[in-house]
């Protein structure tokens, strides 16, 4: 048993992991070459057990929960523990052991002290290009780059210079692969001589059972918090816009949820079956989504990061699935999809854990890509412009935060505008805050963010962004925010409106520009119940429009003052109760597109307002559209 | 009136106002401890002065630190006031980076601005990424703006506009039209804090600054009046986060760049400690209640970064202002120590503060602290503390300790006590690490110096841990930072955006560049009113390879420029960015994102009295009785030494305790200390 290992060790175990953890992450970041890892944060790196256990893992994206820790189990079987050998740095790129896209280049370091193989430093991060098709969908893994099996990148020292040449012509911009290559390597490198370090100063049994300490430590907290659950069968479904190959066709995604005593099982069996279009992801991925809804809900703080957490949470998730994809399903957009399962595992606990879920939030990454010649150089240069940053959903007791990656995003950074300026032809128009964005609640959604990029040079722009019809929800009377939304501005005339916010291979002209907009986070709690106070100093602020707080706040504010007329909110408060029953049912439904005779039976009360909700008219409007296109 | 000859530095800090004088004619240092005073700070300022037996009419130079700056932004007490912004981007400083580093935490929150959005306008007006304009500013519009914020009762406008590092004119201009339209106004337009590029950081300075201006400039002002009241006749100068020092008048247009103050100047003073004691490399690190802060001098420099984060990392709102690199970690004497749900001994960051206390301030706190740790193991004398004036209850510390800590995990109380100091300086170790090694440095082969009021009692322990040979801990180690002050210089620094690349450098133009930059540092210098004894440029450049985003920050000698030494420079960045991260790329190319310049006056230092010289022992009266002290599971009888009455030459060796009136230095078993010249304790440290 390992009672008897001196608590005070172990906290030092404890810090040091992490403390090795962190300086992976120190070193990749600032050694690598790529905006996706040095501003998208876009990878991880940890420590591991010699047979593939998570001890500590250096964020990076939550998502990323299992990738490595999967890979160094499939790189165990593949060549056997006795043929891996010091000296050996291990690499593959296969989406169905990775869990997600042919980017995620990884990289272990099987760490030896003595000639045993104690532990493993890994390391998964995006490179920008590995090949492939340039924009557009994929529909199988073979037009998505190319594909390193698990091999040894190097064999006891010694570098695969011929694997390196192959790389190097198979990717657009072999230089900055090769200085993302460098980079992972440094970083795992630093794993192996801080863990070694850590063994020598304290004794490897003293810290290798130090390490046991801190996993039983966390299963133990992981059960208490579980069975503070009540037990029961919880169940939610949500759905994903389409696959971009079957435009229009909504995707299910349904989530099973037990809980009995301090054990959970998070069943994934309903969720849809793969699809063509490249929004799938690996088994890796589908054990991700719940892990990581899991420890939401019952770790959030705890760190490091480590298997013994997930001891009592049993995942079901049958091969096939969007979420645990087989060969040869495209992968490339595998990030978009295992957001929302995450999301409705929330939905799905809304009543069982009142004060520890959240309302849906905007679930994109709302990233887009943008290519082509630029006039300075004539040079090709590929621009990824994003994360743009989306509303967040209300809880029992805060509103929503605004502006803020998504769940599948950590620590992870916008790009300075005025830099993007300076390295690409683009001039960006707008970044701002949408009002009204945030789903009406007693706690309100964070709001969503629009962008307008013009382009200064003819290019083609991609954006694969999904959830724009099914909204960010409300929990407890909470209302729905906004959707995701891209529109392309094409010789000065925006588009009326879009099937969805895919844009794929779309040519822009010189002056032409792309609108994206995040969705809001939904409200918790009805709108009716908020303070009036607050209402009012959301429309002060402009984060509410004074029309939005009468539809749905029922909070009536003097146009000029802003003084809240107490007598006349009561009434309208009164009155709107039967007219937010019907929104909050009508919420989760797909898109309704009402005919021009319903359009002007609008909900009692219901004034002129652009309308972003499907509970209220159905219609999209996009009021910075209407009196300003700069210069 | 003639101003005297002295200099006295005061230090105001949350608790206490530290004041350090210095009479050069007679080498004396003196020094005092206030209370501070926060309805009227100067009120401390006086109190410490009078402490120190100096008088301000005899001083010529007042050197001033101060917590004012940073704790108006994070107490949020500063004015009313309003952003104006480029059009299309009213809402970047709220949006902000979008980051979510408490990833799994669904009730995180983001940085909340000082000025919200109702107080954010946006201005039609347009640079592109080159500098050139693409929609001109209307004066008429930012005059009417102006007229709208004065009725509105703003008392500061911030300016931000996008690339008005490539070219000023239109903050310039705005900056004029607004100080017509409201001459009452606190006005400060970005790029006169920060010609870098990325908007949400900028805006933030200069939100920043606009925010705790007018506060910060009128309790300037309330000190230079109170002290001319009082006869004082010489210059008023102000410490950076950099170290350096700038007039008054500067100090109250840039306010955010005394942010840092206190903790940079106990930074210089390490430094000047080192450059006394042939000390090439060295850790300055501060530990005192609540958290420990370090700070890194190699190669006899102090290390500086460009922007500094006022408040914890997931809210923090930045500053870009280059700012002595300072890690801090949450573990002071006062940080709590518990037993963490999954059953593992935490410390920290929690803390007990000055109220309720350690439980052996028998104030009402009945939780456990490292100071109940030590007082437990015989490191601190209960009747010791703070020269006496503070008696502690050993009975008091004991029951929190077996109570939270010992019990429950089923240790003794020794164990349990060893534990909780241990776990707080791995803690301390890992923070102090991690900024050695991110910068590829070794931090084995530094020096420590060691004060604050807890440092010097955990100094021979994390120098053990983290692999230090020799620990220094200057004289007067618990008013570190107000005698700090005494050895800063004044200094301007700028920096100013240009993407480049290497090949494509203009050295002509960076010539113009750089010569103006260093021309307003020098003008700066010449305007505190003190007569700098020569002026030092420097220039370095912010470095990557092209296609990289991280900057490396590169020291270039100034022949590279006149030679026009492309190559000079390029082998230096790959020099550096090899030592920094273990990689480099000799045949790529690079590219220059920024210039740094900064600009010296370089002040006369104090030199202080020298210790009287004694013998190898120290004198009979130093010695003050024994104490049993645990190191480890072994207690030993401990000689307590009085630091006052040690001399130089003296050498003791461990274990022993060394006391004065704000710290207590512990030696362990095997360590070797010996007096230097200077007054400073040195330390070898055993089997390190």
């Amino acid at each position: 048993m390992t009672k008897s290992v001196d608590p005070v060790l172990v906290e030092i175990v404890r810090n040091g992991v992490m403390a090795v953890t962190e300086e992976m992450k120190t070193n990749l970041m600032r050694t690598a070459y790529n905006m996706i890892i040095y501003e998208a944060l876009d990878f991880t790196v940890g420590l591991f057990t010699a047979d593939g256990q998570t001890v500590s893992i250096g964020l990076g994206l939550p998502t990323f929960i299992r990738g490595m820790a999967e890979t160094i189990k499939a790189e165990l079987k593949h060549f056997g523990k006795e043929n891996i050998e010091p000296g050996d740095i291990l690499l593959t790129n296969d989406a169905y052991i990775t869990g997600s896209h042919l980017n995620h280049m990884t990289f272990s370091l099987p760490i030896f002290h003595d000639g045993e193989l104690i532990a493993f430093a890994c390391c998964m991060a995006h490179w920008q290009d590995v090949g492939g098709q340039l924009g557009g969908v994929t529909t199988d893994i073979f037009s998505e780059g190319i594909q390193i099996p698990v091999i040894k990148y190097a064999r006891r020292g010694t570098v695969n210079q011929d694997l390196v040449d192959i790389i190097r012509m198979n990717v657009r911009i072999p230089e900055r692969a090769m200085g993302d290559l460098r980079a992972q390597i440094t970083a795992v490198k630093t794993g192996e001589k801080r863990f070694l370090e850590l063994v020598t100063r304290y004794g490897r049994a003293e810290v290798l059972q130090a390490i046991q300490v801190i996993m039983d430590q966390s299963e133990r907290a992981a059960r208490a918090r579980t069975s503070a659950i009540p037990d029961g069968i919880y169940e939610a479904q949500s759905f994903m816009d389409d696959d971009g190959v079957n435009v229009g066709a909504p995707i299910p995604i349904k989530v099973r949820v037990e809980v009995k005593g301090d054990e959970m099982i998070v069943d994934l069996s309903d969720v849809s079956r793969q699809v063509h279009g490249f929004y799938n992801s690996g088994i890796t991925t589908g054990h991700a989504c719940a892990q990581v809804a899991f420890k939401c809900l019952t770790s959030p703080r705890d760190y490091p990061i480590n298997d013994g957490s997930f001891r009592n949470l049993t995942v079901i998730v049958p091969p096939g699935r969007v979420v645990s994809a087989t060969r040869p399903a495209p992968m490339r957009w595998w990030m978009t999809f295992p957001m929302t399962v995450i999301d409705t595992v929330f939905k799905a606990l809304g009543d069982a854990l009142p004060d520890k879920v959240i309302a849906g939030h905007h679930a994109d990454l709302c990233v887009s890509l943008v290519h082509g010649i630029d006039p300075k150089d004539g040079k090709f240069f590929l621009a990824h412009m994003g994360p743009l940053g989306g509303g967040w959903g209300a809880k029992l007791s805060e509103d929503g935060v605004s502006a803020t990656v998504c769940i599948n995003d950590g620590d992870t950074h916008n790009s300075p505008r005025e830099q993007l300026e300076a390295k690409y032809p683009l001039l960006i128009e707008r970044y701002a805050l949408i009002e009204d964005s945030g789903g009406p609640g007693q706690h309100r959604g964070g709001l969503g963010c629009e962008t307008v990029i013009r382009a200064l040079t003819d290019v083609t722009m991609n954006a694969s962004i999904d959830r724009a019809h099914c909204l960010p929800w409300g929990l407890h009377g909470g209302l729905e925010g906004t959707g995701n939304q891209v529109l392309l501005r094409r010789d000065g005339e925006w588009d009326k409106e879009r099937a969805n916010a895919k844009v794929l291979t779309v040519q822009l002209k010189k002056g032409d520009a792309y609108a994206l907009r995040s969705g809001g986070g939904g409200g918790f709690g009805s709108p009716l119940d908020r303070p009036a106070g607050q209402v009012r100093e959301d429309v002060q602020q402009g984060y509410v429009s004074r029309v939005a707080a009468r539809d749905y706040y029922g909070v009536v504010l003097d146009p000029e003052t802003l003084e809240i007329n107490e007598a006349a909110t009561a009434d309208e408060r009164a009155a709107a109760i039967p007219v937010h029953q019907k929104r909050v049912a009508a919420q989760g439904q797909q898109v309704r597109r009402l005919s021009a005779a319903e359009l002007t039976q609008k909900p009692p009360g219901h004034a002129p307002i652009p309308c972003l909700r499907i509970s209220c008219c159905g219609m999209v409007s996009f009021p910075f559209l209407e009196n300003e296109t700069p210069d | 009136m003639n101003p005297g000859q002295s200099r006295i530095a005061a230090d105001v800090g949350g608790t206490f106002t530290d004041v350090a004088s210095f009479d050069p004619s007679t080498g004396r240092l003196a020094l005092g401890k206030a209370l501070t005073t926060p309805d009227f700070l100067v009120k401390g300022i006086e109190s410490g002065i009078l402490k120190t037996g100096s008088d301000a009419a005899d001083a010529g130079l007042f050197l001033h630190g101060s917590t004012i700056a940073i704790n108006t932004m994070l107490e949020r007490t500063g004015a009313r006031a309003a952003l104006l912004i480029t059009k299309g981007f009213r809402d970047i400083y709220e949006i902000g980076r979008v980051n979510r580093p408490d990833s799994y935490n669904l009730y995180f929150r983001k940085h909340q601005p000082l000025i919200p959005r109702v107080d954010r306008h946006e201005v039609n007006e347009r640079l592109l990424a080159s500098g050139e304009v693409l929609i001109p500013l209307d004066d008429a519009e930012i005059s009417r703006l102006g007229e709208n914020l004065r009725r509105e009762g703003i008392e500061a406008v911030a300016v931000l506009f996008l690339h008005c590092y490539r070219n000023p004119a239109h903050e310039l201009r705005a900056k004029r039209t607004l100080q017509e339209a409201m001459p009452r106004a606190f006005v400060t337009v970005s790029h006169e804090l920060s010609q870098e590029y990325r908007e949400f950081e900028r805006a933030s300075t200069v939100a920043a600054n606009a925010y705790i201006g007018p506060r910060v400039a009128g309790y300037l002002k309330e000190i230079d009046s109170h002290l001319r009241g009082l006869g004082f006749a010489g210059a008023f100068l102000v410490v950076q986060s950099t170290g350096g020092l700038f007039s008054f008048e500067q100090a109250q247009q840039q306010c955010v760049r005394m942010l840092e103050s206190g903790p940079a100047a106990g930074v210089v003073a390490a430094q000047a400690v080192c450059r006394e004691s042939g000390i090439e490399n060295a850790i300055a690190f501060d530990m005192g209640g609540t958290t420990a802060k370090a700070g890194i001098i190699s190669e006899g420099r102090v290390l500086t970064t460009g922007t500094a984060l006022v408040g914890g990392y997931e809210t923090a709102l930045p500053v870009q202002i280059p700012t002595i690199d300072i890690v801090e970690v949450g573990t002071g004497g006062g940080s709590i120590a518990f037993v963490s749900e999954g059953g593992a001994l935490s410390v920290g960051p929690r803390s007990a503060g000055a109220a309720p206390g350690p439980a052996c301030y028998d104030l009402g706190g009945d939780e456990p602290t490292v100071t109940d740790a030590n007082l437990v193991l015989g490191r601190l004398g209960a009747t010791r503390f703070l020269g006496g004036e503070m008696r502690l209850d050993i009975r008091a510390a004991g029951r929190a300790l077996y109570g939270k800590i010992a019990g429950p995990l089923g240790m003794n109380l020794v164990d349990a006590a060893n534990g909780i100091v241990q776990v707080a300086v791995t803690q301390m170790a890992y923070g102090v690490k991690s900024v050695t090694t991110s910068r590829g440095l070794d931090a084995g082969n530094f020096v420590l110096v060691a004060y604050g009021g807890a440092g010097p009692l955990h100094a021979s322990a994390l120098a053990r841990e983290i692999g230090i040979r020799r620990v220094l801990i200057p004289r007067a180690p618990g008013h570190f930072s107000a005698v700090g002050m005494l050895f800063c210089d004044l200094r301007y620094d700028c920096v100013q955006t240009r993407f480049t690349k290497l090949d494509d450098l203009d050295f002509g133009e960076f010539e113009t560049n750089f010569g103006e930059m260093e021309r307003k540092g020098r003008n700066a210098i010449e305007q505190a009113g003190v007569p700098a004894g020569s002026v030092q440029t420097g220039r370095a450049l912010d470095m990557r390879y092209v296609g990289q985003e991280h900057l490396v920050t590169v020291d270039v000698p100034l022949e590279h420029f006149e030679r026009q030494d492309r190559q000079a420079i390029k082998t230096l960045f790959d020099r550096i960015h090899h030592q920094r991260y273990g990689t480099s790329a000799p045949g790529e190319r690079a590219e220059i994102a920024s210039l740094r310049s900064s600009v010296t006056g370089l002040l006369s230092k104090p030199s202080f009295d020298e210790l009287g010289h004694g013998r190898t022992e120290p004198v009979l009266a130093a010695r003050h009785g024994t104490r049993t002290v645990w190191f480890g599971r072994e207690t030993a009888e401990t000689p307590i030494f009085d630091r006052e009455l040690l001399q130089s030459g003296n050498r003791i060796s461990g274990p022993a305790l060394i006391e004065e009136h704000a710290s207590t230095t512990v030696l362990f078993p095997g360590d070797e200390l010996t007096i230097d010249s200077g007054g400073n304790l040195v330390i070898s440290v055993a089997g390190a």
